[in-house]
């Protein structure tokens, strides 16, 4: 067994033909690898994949201005739903409100929820350890069932599934800032890339963070009126208010009950409600509401005011002092990148019929109205940022990690070639990376993203094959100049010999990162250690020998 | 007695350890310490980020969105820019609110950002129009105000009066506040106690009185001011004290508004008075749970209390005592027939999944143990097996001392390093081995053969595991969330390969010389 393989090596070395083939087929394999995640998409991407958690929140937004009894009949519908899953063990619902904050909702801003139009709904799922159906499975199977049934009861409900994000929590997997000047053409852009969103496929939970415009109706004080009748204006929207939204006007302490109880003023929930929602019915309201002036006299409050309708004022959003409306979108089990791409190609393709499109950074857009010449810009955010910093950060990490490898192999060896050999070898342990993922999706149900810790595998893997390299230029080192052997038989002895702590080290390696293959969010580091230690291996003990026969080492072990 | 000078720091270490006394001791001692570190150090699930934040909301009551935006939100936004280390701000303006939030830079420390906020917002508080109230800074503190445990409770009796409930909650909400290193404990849901005064539109219209007339009418009999101290002639002390107008429904019922027609006419003509719950507060909560027989039980009204940790304590000690100081209630709340379900229980997970973790890295330990014991024979592996938890006792207690917490990535970071850990043992194990059934030792002392052993792969051993150092201190320099994220890893990963190093060049000599035996080469010359 040794000997065979040290002669296999001695052959290998020695043979032109074999050492082209090896360095050749190294290179389209290379080559191949790469390929599968740039054009082919065979292997995609994506920061985290999905963790199996034990609970998620399901939102439930109306449209502003809804009352919480409409928003009670959405959440009892998504109930009946959610009652007849198997593995939910407790639901709770919060009207009104947001539930108690976790960290996607910290970054969402479940916190601020405080009007009569939102809820949320609260599961809790039996333990993921006695469960067969990961919790991402679950929320894709329930997502359309529960969207066609509970989204349609009222016109532009939208209900969310939020998953406890398996690292970091962002707003939302894409978000597009639409930014302009003018509100109107920010409203007509973001809806128009809002519909854009949810015609492509992947994206669900297609959200703006604009209010609708609805109609309100609006009291213009006739302040001469005011002045002659002997009241203020404070007098008179303190009965409104009064009237319409009640305010508590005093307290009562008590020894009972741990809070101060206050006496709460307001009319009747039969004499408060308007018949109709147009203008006389408030009218007829607002007659039998009356102000007492100094001299005792009552005055109606129709005579004081003047009714008019009004659009509702929408809220003005902004970002580092910017006028700007976000779109947001989930992804439904794909990574965010494919499905902005391909919104982003038909952005491009489509608006130019009202908008001349420009190119800004790496993924951005400008947009100007043909029209008004008004320029907009549309800048994504959310998930896609976050993963483009950190795949960026961590390519660079990767290449302080190469350089500082290089130099420290520099200072041992003073030998510029020796160090490119080890380098060599340690980077072709990304073909091994590659390949294992896609190996792994092949085999896993659902799609096995090259994330960002197989990136971080990845990193720590140069430094492990370095090893391998150096143990091995070390041994023929000691070899050629201790024993004076020839070196191509000093490579081919060492090679063979220095196999079995490199097989027994990768072993270790691969065996300890077994465990971390099955984790949701720690599988790609699992995988990329997996299979990138065994190209490693086959790199350095097939490569870099053939890459060491060709330099000159004689030259470089003398200068030591 | 030894002969062999050894050169590098890994010779120097085996000769230094290799017949003293105390290397026992320092192993029982990493040992223990590793133990007590892993005992102690809050658990948590995730690790912990310094996200920091604040945001300010200023009301100004009428002015409309737009309004807002240029007299509040637009100055606010420009005076927050000013602030070092604001990555984001942004901006709400709505109908007679506006709210500005200031995002700093992943990392920022939270103490100095929230002081630069409130500084910034104190010295310009003169900026903000007539009529504003004033404003509130209300700064983002993940430890505060993700609670780690929730309770719901829910009454099991339907003719329960809605604040009851409340009540009742609130009274456990004092008492589980006191437990230690609880931060906040808050209730969702529920109602108020409160009196409700329901004023009827055309008997107001009918006796023709305004809204203001009730309001002074209340007010007027809803004020309660301290007792009178007054002394007598013998200077003994005499209280005097005015009895609460309003002491129930009925007593606000009887309160004359106005006079109509020379009769007094009472609030309860006009309104209907009710001692009842806070009816203007449309939140409410629910709960709806599988009983015995799996079915869903219909949804009821609950109330749930938030409970929130203090920074850097355990969440798990927390979550227990909580769950004890509730079972301690549970006899008195079944009697007001009262439930309660715990809905979230993040100490419970943090634990769980730690210990998923720790029987991870303990199986995996076994595997290359057996690994070891098939490719170089039982006893180098027993001492290979042991430098493992002795290094991750150095690399635990080091993370103890910088802060850290057992979370998800810190045991990721631990199981990544395994597979590199063992190498520095093994390199030296081996080269231990060779040295011992080498023919050129058989006259040499075993103390010689460990020394030069460990002596000789000392510098490629000490460059390598250098390499794979250098590969991680990149990483710790990745910023953002993500960076924060994995913290964990270039913080511990060469902290436990130095530890293998050390941990290889002493004990692995030590248990050598003890448990290795020399071949008996002229036994075997003599065949």
């Amino acid at each position: 067994m040794f000997e065979k393989f040290q002669n296999a090596v001695l052959n290998g070395i020695q043979s032109p033909i074999q050492r082209n083939v090896i360095l050749i087929g190294t290179l389209v394999t290379f080559m191949l690898s790469i390929a599968m995640i740039a054009p082919s998409k065979m292997v995609l991407a994506k920061m985290l994949p999905g963790k199996n958690n034990d609970t998620f929140t399901i939102y439930t937004t109306l449209v502003e201005g809804s009352s919480i009894q409409q928003t009670k009949k959405v959440t009892d519908c998504v109930v009946g739903l959610v009652q007849r899953e198997k593995e939910v063990r407790d639901l709770e619902v919060f009207l009104g409100m947001g539930a108690p904050l976790d960290f996607a909702g910290l970054i969402k801003g479940s916190h601020l929820k405080n009007s009569e139009n939102v809820a949320e709904i609260v599961l809790n799922l039996s333990k993921a350890h006695d469960r067969s159906e990961p919790s991402y499975f679950m929320v894709q199977r329930m997502r359309p069932t529960i969207l066609k049934e509970c989204g349609s009861i009222y016109k532009g409900t939208t209900i969310s599934f939020v998953e406890p994000p398996a690292g970091p929590p962002v707003l939302a997997a894409i978000v597009a800032e639409i930014y302009g000047d003018d509100a109107d053409g920010i409203r007509k852009l973001s809806n128009r890339v809002a519909g854009v969103l949810k015609s492509t496929e992947g994206l669900v939970d297609i959200e703006i963070m604009q209010d609708e415009i609805y109609d309100t109706f609006e009291l213009h004080v006739n302040s001469t009126k005011v002045a002659k009748s002997g009241v203020n204006i404070k007098q008179l929207n303190d009965v409104l208010y009064l009237a319409f939204e009640g305010m508590q006007i005093a307290v009562k302490n008590s020894d009972i009950v741990s809070d101060q109880i206050p006496i709460y003023l307001s009319l009747s929930k039969e004499s408060k409600k308007f018949s109709h929602k147009d203008i006389k019915a408030v009218k007829a309201k607002l007659s039998s509401l009356k102000l007492m002036n100094k001299m005792g006299m009552m005055i109606p409050i129709t005579e004081l005011v003047e009714l008019t309708t009004k659009k509702s004022n929408p809220i003005i959003m902004s970002k580092n002092l910017h006028q700007m409306t976000n779109v947001m979108a989930e992804t439904d089990m794909v990574s965010q990148v494919y499905p902005l791409m391909e919104a982003r190609d038909v952005i491009l393709s489509t608006f130019s019929d009202k908008y001349e499109i420009e190119e800004i950074g790496l993924f951005n857009l400008q947009l100007t109205d043909k029209q008004t010449s008004k320029i907009y810009k549309l800048i994504w955010d959310g998930e896609m940022e976050v993963t483009l910093d950190t795949f960026v950060e961590l390519g660079a990490a990767f290449i302080a990690a190469l350089v500082l490898i290089f130099l420290l192999m520099v200072i041992y060896y003073k030998s510029y070639t020796l160090s490119g050999i080890i380098l060599l070898g340690s980077f072709l342990s990304i073909i091994g990376v590659i390949v294992g993922h896609w190996i792994m999706d092949i085999f896993t149900t659902d799609t096995f993203f090259l994330t960002a810790t197989s990136l971080i595998g990845f990193i720590a893997l140069i430094g492990i094959s370095s090893r391998n390299s150096l143990l091995l230029i070390d041994f023929t080192k000691s070899l050629m100049n201790d024993k004076n052997m020839p070196k191509a038989e000093a490579i081919a002895y060492a090679t063979a010999t220095r196999a079995k702590p490199i097989f027994l080290t990768a072993a270790a390696i691969i065996l300890a990162s077994t465990l971390l293959a099955g984790d949701a969010v720690f599988g790609g580091l699992g995988v990329a250690l997996i299979f990138g230690t065994v190209a490693a291996v086959v790199a350095s003990l097939i490569i870099v020998p053939v890459l060491m026969y060709k330099a000159d080492l004689e030259k470089h072990f003398s200068t030591d | 007695m030894n002969s062999y000078k050894p050169n590098d720091i890994a010779g120097k270490l085996a000769h230094g350890f290799l017949r003293n006394p105390l290397t026992v001791v320092l192993g029982i001692f990493l040992l223990s310490i590793g133990y007590l570190s892993l005992m102690i150090m809050p658990r948590e699930e995730n690790p912990q980020m310094v996200v920091s934040g604040s945001t300010v909301i200023v009301a100004l009551p009428g002015a409309s969105a737009a309004e807002i935006e240029k007299v509040i939100v637009k100055p606010l936004e420009r005076k927050l820019k000013e602030v070092k280390g604001v990555e984001h701000i942004s901006g709400m303006a709505m109908d007679n609110v506006g709210i500005v939030n200031a995002a700093f830079f992943i990392g920022e420390k939270k103490e100095d950002s929230n002081l630069k906020v409130y500084d910034k917002i104190m010295q310009n508080s003169g900026m903000f129009p007539k009529g504003a109230m004033n404003p509130i800074i209300k700064p983002l503190d993940i430890d505060v105000d993700i609670p780690v445990v929730s309770v719901a409770f829910y009454s099991k009796n339907e003719a329960m009066s809605k604040t009851e409930l409340y009540d009742k909650v609130k009274d456990i909400q004092h008492k589980i506040n006191g437990l230690p290193n609880v931060a906040v404990t808050e209730i969702k849901g529920g109602n108020r106690h409160q009196f409700n005064i329901e004023v009827d539109i055309n008997k107001l219209s009918g006796y023709n009185i305004s809204m203001g007339q009730i309001v002074q009418g209340v007010q007027s009999l809803s004020y309660s001011v301290p007792a009178v101290k007054n002394r007598t002639n013998e200077n003994q002390i005499i209280m005097l004290g005015v009895k609460n107008a309003i002491e129930s429904a009925r007593d606000i019922g009887n309160i004359i508004i106005a006079q109509y027609m020379g009769s007094p006419i009472y609030l309860k003509q006009i309104a209907k008075v009710t001692d009842s719950y806070d009816i203007q507060n449309f939140k409410s909560a629910h709960i709806s749970q599988r009983d015995e027989s799996g079915n869903f039980t219909p949804l009821q009204e609950q109330v749930t209390l938030t409970i929130s940790k203090l920074q850097g304590t355990n969440a798990v000690i927390i979550a227990d005592a909580v769950k004890t100081e509730l079972q301690t209630y549970k006899e008195a709340l079944n009697k007001d027939s009262i439930g309660y379900t715990i809905t979230r229980n993040d100490g419970q997970r943090a634990n769980e999944a730690v210990n998923e973790l720790v029987y991870h890295l303990v199986l995996s330990i076994v595997i290359i143990a057996i690994l070891l014991i098939l490719v170089l024979g039982w006893r180098e592996s027993l001492i290979v097996t042991f430098t493992v938890p002795a290094i991750l006792a150095i690399t635990l207690f080091v993370a103890y001392l910088t802060d850290q917490t057992i979370n998800r990535i810190t045991l990721f970071a631990f199981l990544l390093s395994l597979g590199l850990l063992v190498d520095a043992a093994i390199i030296v194990i081996e080269n231990i081995h060779r040295h011992l059934h080498s023919k050129d030792s058989a006259d040499k002392t075993p103390d010689d053969i460990m020394i030069e052993a460990t002596d000789e792969i000392g510098p490629p051993t000490n460059i390598a595991t250098l390499a794979i150092i250098m590969t991680m201190v990149p990483m710790a320099f990745v910023g953002q969330m993500m960076g924060q994220f994995m913290k964990p890893i270039p913080a511990n990963v060469p902290v436990a390969l130095i530890a293998s190093l050390f941990i290889a060049y002493i004990f692995t000599p030590y248990l050598a010389v003890r448990m290795l035996k020399k071949p008996d080469f002229k036994a075997k010359e003599s065949h």
